[in-house]
Formats: C-alpha cells, structure tokens, sequence
C-alpha cells in the first residue's frame, strides 16, 4: 500500500465570498512532485480544482503556489520533501484572509501566490506583473536588417547577464514584503529584468536611459527595502534584490 | 472576435445568441517560437491575433536545451561548414523521407534566421572571437548548433516574445483553440474557449495559421510539457485535413524515471555508464566501440529490450550511473542533471545511480502541408500550420537535434512574409457564415452538457489507459501483432469517450473540462499514430519494425496522409521530393 499524505488546499470560486481550505488525501508514488499530487486530486477526486503548469519541468514559470507557508515551484517540489528540506530564512507570514487550521507536522498546506488577486483556487490574477513588465520596455529597439553580418561580444559580457536571463518570470520572488504594501511597486522580476537590459552591452545608451528612467521613479528601485526576500525564494537564481542594488549603486548615482 | 453576451449556459438556441463581432487579417493560435515569429512580422502591417492556451512565455519551446542549428562556421573545426552540409545532414538523418527543398530552404535561411536572433537580443553563448558559440550535435559534420547555454529555448523564446511586446502584438491568453470553422471549403474562423471565464469566443478571419507545437502527451512517457496535445492537429483533423507521417516518433533513451525529464546526452559524454539490473554494461555488447554514445535510437532500442527481456528494474529501467565521475566532475560539469535529480527524483547522482527509460521526445508528423503547395500551406483554403504540429516535411523519419528550433523560426517568418504577399482577404458578412459559426457554438454546447450528464468513464481513466497502450505497443519497437491490439484498444477508447464524465457546468477555469478536449485532440493522433504505424511495413527513422528490419525504398519512400472518412481512416500517399542528394542507406 502507498502511503497516505494529506494535503489542505486554499479553496475559493469567483463567486465566493471567502475562501475556504479543503483537505484531500492521496496515495504518495516515488519520485510525485506537489504538481503530481495535484493532477491526482484533479483527475481523481475533484476535476474543478484549478491551478497552473506547462512544463512539469521548472522552466516555464506557471505552478508559483505557496507550500507549507513558503513560494516555491509546485513542480520543483518532491511530496516527500516537503517537511525535510530547510526552509529559506526569515520569509514574511502570508495571509490569505482565512485560517487554515492547518496540522503542521503532517499535512501539506498549499494556498496561492500572495501578493496577488486571487481568481480561482490557486489562479492568481498576474495581469499586473505582465502589465508592470512591459512598462520597463524590455526589448532591443535596434531594428535588423535582411543578410547583416553577425555582431559579436565578449564572453565576460554575456557572462555578466546569463543569470538574469534565466528568469522564468514565475512571479515567486512577489512575496516581497514591499510587494504586500504598494499595489504600485513594479517587482523584483521586472527590476531584474530591466537590469538584464542595462547590464547588457549591446545596449546603446539611449534605450538604456530610458529603462533607467522608469525603474528610477519612486515605486521602483527607490521602492526597494532590500529584504532580500526575492533572492531566496528565487528557484533560478536571478538574484532580483542584487540586481536592484547594482541598479541602485552603479547606475543611479546622479539620483543619490 | 465575436462571442456570446451572455452566460453560456443560458445558450439554448440561435435566438439567444448576442454577438459582439471583431474580426482581424489572421489569426494565429500557438505562441511557441513558432508563432510567435510569425505574429511579430505579420503584425507590422496586419491586424493579428495570437491565441494561446498559456501564457507565451509558458510555451513549450522555452524547455529547449541543447540548441539550434545554423552553418555558422564560427569555430575552428566548422570553418567548412556550408548549408549544403547542414542540408545533407539532414535528409540523411531523415532517413530520407524529408522533403528535399524544404530541408535545403531550412539550412539555407539557418544563418540569417540565427544572426537575427542575435539582433533581437538573444543571448547567445560565445567563442573568445565574440561569435556565436557552436556545439557539436548528434547526426551533424561539423559543430553547428548554436545555444545559450544549456537553455537555449528559454533563451530564444524570451526574446522573440520581448519583440512582439515591442511591436505591440496582440495577445489573447489563455484561450483554447476548440475547432476550425469553414463555409464553402475556406476557412472563416476559429471557435475558442476564454479558460479564465469559460466564455465560448469565435475569432472571424481569413486566415489561419496553427503554430500549436508537438503532441507527445499522447504517451504517458514523454519529455514533452503536460500541455503538448495536438489540439491544432486534431481539430485540422476533424475540419478534414489529413495527418502526416503520424508514424514517425522519436524517442530518446534516457529520461528521469518517473516525471521523464530528459537528461541530455551530456550525462553519457561526460563518461556516464549503462547498467541493466543484474549490473551488466549491456551497451557494450549493442555497440562496442560506440557503447553508450551509439546514437539516440540505438541506445533506446537496447534499454527498451533490457527492459523487454526482463533485465530492466522494477516498473521498467535502467541505470545510468554517474558515481564513479566523483563529487567534485559532477558538480563542475552536470549541475543542470544533478539539480534534475535532486528536486525531480529526490535523488543524489553523486550518491546514487539515476534510473532512467526511453520516453517520447518528438513529432515529426503532424498537419499535412499541401501537395505542391507552397511551404506550410494545408489543403484547407487559408489554413497554415508551422512548427512542431505541422509536417512541411524537414524531418522525415527522424530528426535532428537542433533542427527543430531552427524550423520554427524559419516558417514562422516564412508564413508571415508569404501571407502579406498574397494580401489581405475579406469575409462577407453571409447567412452561411452565420450559421457555421451558430452552428459550431451550439454543438459545442450540446457536447459539453453530453459530457456532464454522460455515466462513462473520466477522461483520466481513458488518457491513462491511452498512453499505456502507446507506451508498450506503438514504441520504440513495433511488432504487427501488437500494433493490431493497440488499434483495437484505441477503437474501444474511443468509443468510452463518447460516453465520458466531466463535470462542464462551471465554467471558470474548469481544467477539467479543457484536459477532456485535450484527450479528444490525442485520441485521434494516437488512433492515427498507431494505424500509420501498422500501414508502414519497414523500418525507417524512428519507426522500427521487429517485422520488416529494413528500408524499403521500393513501396514506402512516401509520406503517409491519414484521412477520417465515414467508414473509418483511409491512408493515401504523397511522393517525397526528391533529386537534390543522393538517395542512400543510413548507416552511423
Ligand atoms: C525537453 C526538450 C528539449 C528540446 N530541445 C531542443 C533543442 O535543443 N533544439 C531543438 O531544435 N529542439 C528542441 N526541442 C524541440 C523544440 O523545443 C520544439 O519542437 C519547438 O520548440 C516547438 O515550437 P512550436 O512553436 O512549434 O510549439 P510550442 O513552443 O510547443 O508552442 C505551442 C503553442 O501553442 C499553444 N497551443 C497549443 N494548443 C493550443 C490550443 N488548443 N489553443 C490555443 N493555443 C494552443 C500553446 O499555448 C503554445 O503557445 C526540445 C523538445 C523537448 C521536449
Ligand atoms: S526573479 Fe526568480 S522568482 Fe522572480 S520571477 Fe524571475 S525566476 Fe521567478
Ligand atoms: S509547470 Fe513549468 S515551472 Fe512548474
């Protein structure tokens, strides 16, 4: 027989008024992940539970869901670990306007991304987060031409952003506590995805001046307590909080 | 785009039907690499859709690893590296079934398409000249396949969706293709569902170009994210349009036991070691001096016959052990695989040996493109299919690493330019056209209440049993017999389906609802993958018959076109273009 494991799920149709938690319990298999589990509920025991996913895999950025109080990667994350990997250090409490009443040594606890409006279970309405991500203008606005040569640069260069790039735009690292009070901040994500394009030395200077620009207003860079929350919950090691320092040291010196 | 004002539910006939109307130059459903090229050039001068069921980013194209191909010649070794070559390459690894001017066009745009990546921003890994970094690949003469580093898809995908938020594509997320609508033999639209509110949307357009990636999830085991259905395949499909060389799968031989995440080659380059369970190197005795880097297919067929033969672990595979590299070769050469392995498989390569199988890793089948038509043109007036769910055909019978990267990129823009040369279309406001559109909304409806008050089976149960079935019968071996009894079984899924229970009632993001038309979408594949399997009586690429073991250029160098008619599918062929290269045997 396989063991059993409990999980409690934040629960809540755009018709009620409250969520609520539901407890489902489910045979454990080597090797499932909370994504797995999940699909087991939903194929299984309730097909209207609603959340996330594309890729199983970690590189697609949909299954952000909190676990047993910290964001993380459904997908990402074994069942059988929940209760014994550490945890990260010093992350804010989550409130999702309910308690749980949760039996913490032996259930699992999911609820959704905080910080963001809830549209079903664990759905969270991210149109803000693409809404502020666009508004960093991240993109070349070189245009290209039909048969050009290949441009080159250094490899320190390239270097220098490959971590910045290989955010997933999941949208964890908006459990920062300055995320919970100003609707307005723009994000650690896209403050590390306007540092990728500064940082990056293909970039001439005025695209660059105008990404400055934005990221210098006050629900911006300046915005930032530097907690650092976004660097430890990161599951690609972006580094968010970093690169809004580097903006903030390097870049910003006229603005101090 | 022209939807209901009111709740579905309350649909109950034509006179109830408020429509709010919106139509645009072409739609494009998928915003995978593929479609999304095609968007960002389309949408300079057209009014365009771009219909996704995730959100672009979450595209399956960003969990590509390795790279893309382009004859570059940037290194030392590449220096004499041509199109040509790359071509060759390719229709030699095709096995030959790859139409010849497609895959020539493919490498001869390679360079430019690359550079242009470049342009947009791509951060591509590089050589201390400052050129783009090129690897060797399986199948290649010469290192050719560009990356950034070991996420090139994530990379490229990233960069071309920054583009079109540049040029201000417009995005319709998290809606999902149901069907294709069409009035006289010409496409006029297509019928979607919002997922976030569970609003039936139809999209008024000429033109159609379906970029909606692979369909790998008709197996159980596959490399291939959760939401690679073949949804554009099947609903070409029931609009008419034939499937092509469904046949041709292509499996790679080691993924992670369990959830099938690739572990990449690199993992067997770095010295890694084969062993069955009685602890024997059985790669030595398939291949012995090429032994655990023998090619892709080879090495699947033998862990499969490990496994088939009983000498593969519990639950079917093998090991690939890495222990022996030591902690310190690990951590500074294979992290990615390490970090797989840890937060996938809970396990410690340093420690322990990874348990891996074969599992379904690409399609090179797909939506048939017109006989003597134009590159990604269907026999369906104004439909367009590009990427991994189309068929042009560049892959043949197998495909190369890097290669398919490089296909989305080169249809993407070559729809999009074609398109804007043909020029634009109208649709004339008809009774016809009213009513299709009626029509297709209403026995959508009747469908869905069918599936809620039906007292079958659940679409898990079936898509369980379905990816078993292609799993153990229609796999990396095929035997006659056995692709007999998948068919049957697939003819008696098919049948459940009609009877299958999901609850359709409430609408907002009823993932229940949008997997049980994901699973009609596959079925279909799948009945066509293993009946195309059956007709092939040869072993070419990636399909391999324990019956027929050779080529037979004779009767089957031609692909297959698979058609629903009223007395079940119908198989006619279409002649592979020839008589740019030599037609050989394929031998590595
Ligand atoms: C693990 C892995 C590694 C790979 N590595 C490489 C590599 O190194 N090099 C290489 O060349 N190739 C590689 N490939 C293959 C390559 O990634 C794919 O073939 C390619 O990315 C497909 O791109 P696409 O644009 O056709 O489709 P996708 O990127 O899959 O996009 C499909 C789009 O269609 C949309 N869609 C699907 N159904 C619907 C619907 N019903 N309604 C609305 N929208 C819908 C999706 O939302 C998505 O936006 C790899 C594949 C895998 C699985
Ligand atoms: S910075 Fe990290 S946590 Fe934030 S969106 Fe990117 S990958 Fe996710
Ligand atoms: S499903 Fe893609 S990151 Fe988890």
């Amino acid at each position: 027989m396989a063991d059993m494991q409990t999980f409690l799920i934040y629960r809540k149709s755009p018709d009620d008024k409250e969520p609520r938690y539901e407890r489902f319990e489910i045979p454990v298999t080597k090797g499932m992940s909370v994504l797995d589990a999940l699909f087991y509920i939903q194929d299984h025991l309730d097909s209207s539970l609603a959340f996330r996913y594309s890729c199983r895999g970690a590189i697609c950025g949909s299954c952000s869901m909190t676990i047993d109080q910290v964001p993380m990667l459904a997908c990402r994350t074994q069942v059988s670990s929940v209760k014994t990997t550490k945890k990260p250090p010093k992350l804010p409490k989550f409130d999702f306007g309910k308690n749980p009443e949760w039996k913490k040594e032996n259930e699992i606890l999911i609820e959704p991304l905080p910080n963001m409006k809830n549209r079903k279970d664990l759905v969270v309405d991210m149109k803000p987060f693409w809404r502020f991500y666009k508004e960093i203008r991240p993109f070349f606005t070189k245009k290209w031409k039909e048969n050009q040569p290949e441009k080159k640069q250094k490899i320190k260069e390239i270097n220098a952003i490959e971590h910045l790039v290989y955010c997933i735009l999941c949208g964890l690292c908006w459990s920062c506590p300055i995320n919970a009070k100003n609707e307005h901040y723009l994000g650690p994500a896209q403050l590390a995805k306007s540092f990728r394009f500064i940082s990056d030395s293909r970039v001439t200077s005025k695209p660059r001046n105008a990404i400055l620009e934005r990221v210098s207003k006050d629900d911006a860079v300046p915005a930032c307590k530097q907690y650092f929350v976004c660097n430890r919950v990161c599951p690609k090691g972006v580094r968010p909080g970093t690169a809004i320092k580097h903006i903030r040291d390097k870049w910003m010196e006229d603005e101090k | 785009m022209l939807y209901n004002t009111k709740k579905p539910r309350f649909i109950l006939g034509t006179r109830d039907l408020k429509l709010k109307k919106e139509e645009f130059d072409a739609v494009i459903v998928g915003a995978g690499l593929s479609g999304l090229r095609a968007a960002l050039e389309l949408s300079t001068k057209w009014k365009v859709a771009v219909i996704s069921k995730v959100h672009p980013v979450r595209s399956h194209s960003g969990a590509a690893q390795g790279g893309i191909n382009a004859a570059l010649g940037n290194t030392e070794e590449g220096k004499d590296d041509s199109p040509e070559k790359h071509a060759y390459d390719t229709i030699y690894g095709s096995d030959f079934l790859a139409d010849q001017d497609a895959a020539y066009f493919m490498c001869k745009e390679a360079p430019k398409i690359v550079v242009e990546l470049e342009s947009m921003g791509a951060p591509f890994s590089r050589l201390k000249s400052g050129l783009i970094a090129q690897r060797p690949f399986g199948g290649a003469g010469f290192p050719r396949t560009c990356y950034a580093g070991d996420r090139t898809g994530h990379s490229l995908l990233n960069t071309m969706y920054e583009q079109c938020i540049r040029e201000g594509v417009k995005f319709f997320d998290e809606h999902f293709l149901i069907d294709l609508i069409k009035v006289e033999g010409r496409i006029t639209g297509i019928l979607t569902i919002d997922i976030a509110i569970g609003r039936l949307v139809v999209f008024r357009t000429p033109y159609v170009v379906l970029a909606t990636g692979g369909f790998g999830r008709i197996y159980k085991r596959s490399t291939n994210a959760i939401i690679n259905t073949g949804d554009g395949v099947g609903a070409a499909f029931r609009a008419g349009v034939p499937m092509q060389d469904c046949e041709f799968v292509q499996f790679h031989p080691t993924t992670l036991y369990g959830s099938n995440i690739l572990i990449t080659e690199g993992a067997r380059g770095e010295g890694g070691l084969l062993f069955n369970k009685n602890h024997e190197r059985f790669m030595s005795k398939v291949a012995p001096s090429a032994e655990e880097l023998a090619p892709r297919d080879i090495v699947a067929r033998a862990i499969e016959r490990e496994v088939r033969e009983g000498r593969g672990f519990e639950g079917g595979y093998v090991h690939l052990d890495l222990t022996h590299l030591g902690a310190e070769r690990i951590k500074e050469r294979l992290p990615g695989i390490r970090e797989i392995c840890i937060y996938f498989a809970g396990l410690d390569p340093i420690e322990e040996p990874i348990p891996v199988q074969p599992a379904q890793h690409y399609s090179m089948g797909g939506i048939a493109s017109k006989i003597d038509g134009d590159f990604c043109e269907t026999p369906l007036q104004g439909l367009y299919a590009i990427g991994e769910t189309s068929c042009i055909s560049v892959h043949g019978a197998n495909r190369l690493g890097g290669n398919s990267l490089l296909e989305t990129a080169v249809f993407g823009r070559f729809v999009a330019k074609m398109l804007l040369e043909k020029g634009k279309q109208v649709i004339l406001e008809s009774d016809d056209l009213r009513k299709a559109e009626i029509q297709i909304i209403e026995e959508t409806e009747l469908l869905f209440s069918q599936w809620h008050s039906n007292q079958g089976k659940t679409p898990a149960v079936i898509r369980e049993e379905m990816g078993d079935i292609l799993d153990s019968k229609v796999g990396v071996y095929r035997k006659r017999k056995e692709l007999e009894d998948a068919y049957k079984s697939i003819i008696k899924l098919q049948e459940e389906f009609n009877e299958v229970h999901i609850e359709t009632k409430k609408r907002q993001f009823n993932y229940g609802l949008i997997r049980t038309l994901e699973l009609r979408n596959m079925l279909d594949i799948g009945e066509v993958t293993t009946y195309a399997a059956l007709w092939r009586k040869e072993s070419r690429g990636a399909h391999y018959s324990l019956d027929y073991t050779r080529r037979n250029d004779k009767d089957f160098l031609v692909h297959s076109l698979v058609f629903r008619t009223k007395d079940g599918l119908k198989l006619e062929t279409k002649s592979v273009k020839t008589g740019m290269f030599e037609i050989k045997e394929r031998v590595y």
